[in-house]
């Protein structure tokens, strides 16, 4: 199967995204730069993180216009697996891909460490080979991951069981300390309503080898292989 | 035909930027100033024949782009409005 990495001039962890789907677990990856009109057949589509278009006007706001995401549109519409990690899922807020909308850290800084999140629902093309419940020990990097929605928007977030990852505790618990940016409801990651589009803040892709720190990130490419092997997500037509 | 857009969250939504340069003005004595909402400005140069059309014009790039409908609004001047 095949993996599709999304180029945006400033993203900045594709190749960490590449290098977890081809190195680490031995699947067929290709970059498509932004302004290509075709995912070239993959199975997965990843929207990797960085700072596309340095993240001007608002994170994500200049590249839902890319060309490529015409087709990413098409891609998510036939129900085919798209994963937008930190910067990635960003552009699929602004696409309107996902609900809701990023906000400046409470803290108004640059966060850059290891979180725990817990894994809610594992019925996801991203998460099917997780637990639930499982805690996974993973890095963030932003300055703007404060996620919000309106009251409604995460209430109907919460009955439709689209929270996919929170942030928690060692135990699972969401607490205030454990939630590093501000996030409405400790939401670290949410998916649509037909589970297909799954966007996550923190960067599953960097923790895929212990030698990175952890190898806690590597279980979400696995559940796409798995997801995409088993039938359960693929794109009705290519 | 100069519009001015100025995008700001809604009043809903917290503005950690604009709680920080509360603090910081506090820090300088300035504790009458009681609240800071930051924002964005533009201002677009419109070929349009009548101050509505400029008006209309800047709306739909507000909506479409310079403002985030989930957190942000906006309000729009137009500059012959202004100066007339």
């Amino acid at each position: 199967m095949k993996f599709a990495v999304v180029v945006f001039p400033g993203s900045n962890c594709d190749h960490d995204a590449h290098y977890a789907a081809e190195h680490v677990l031995g699947q067929k990856a290709e970059y498509i730069w932004h302004k290509e009109t075709s995912l070239k057949g993959a199975d997965v589509v990843i929207l990797p993180g960085g700072f596309a278009h340095g993240d001007y006007l608002r994170t994500g706001a200049i590249a839902r216009f890319s060309p490529i995401m015409a087709e990413v549109q098409k891609f998510a519409a036939s129900r085919g697996p798209v994963l937008g990690i930190c910067n990635g899922f960003q552009v699929l807020l602004e696409a309107g891909l996902l609900p809701g909308a990023m906000l400046r850290n409470q803290s108004v800084k640059f966060q850059c460490e290891h979180v725990l999140i817990k894994v809610e629902e594992t019925d996801t093309p991203f998460t099917t080979a997780c637990v639930p419940g499982q805690v996974l020990r993973i890095p963030i990097a932003h300055g703007e991951g404060n996620y919000y929605a309106e009251p409604d928007v995460v209430a109907r977030l919460e009955r439709n069981h689209q929270v996919v990852f929170r942030y928690t505790n060692a135990n699972g618990i969401a607490t205030a300390e454990a939630n590093p940016n501000g996030s409405v409801a400790n939401i670290a990651g949410l998916c649509n309503e037909h589970r297909n589009v799954v966007g996550l803040m923190p960067h599953p892709e960097r923790a895929c080898e212990m030698a990175l720190g952890s190898a806690d990130g590597l279980i979400l490419f696995e559940s796409a292989v798995k997801a995409v092997s088993e039938g359960a997500f693929t794109a009705a037509a290519r | 035909m100069r519009a001015r857009v100025f995008v700001t969250l809604k009043p809903s939504v917290f503005d950690p930027q604009g709680k920080t340069v509360t603090d910081a003005l506090h820090t300088l004595g300035y504790s009458a100033v009681k609240d800071v909402r930051q924002g964005k400005y533009f201002e677009l140069e419109i070929e349009a024949q009548r101050p509505e059309e400029a008006r209309r014009l800047a709306a739909e790039a507000a909506d479409k782009l310079l403002s985030n409908p989930v957190i942000e609004s906006y309000r729009i001047e137009i500059a012959d409005e202004v100066t007339a």
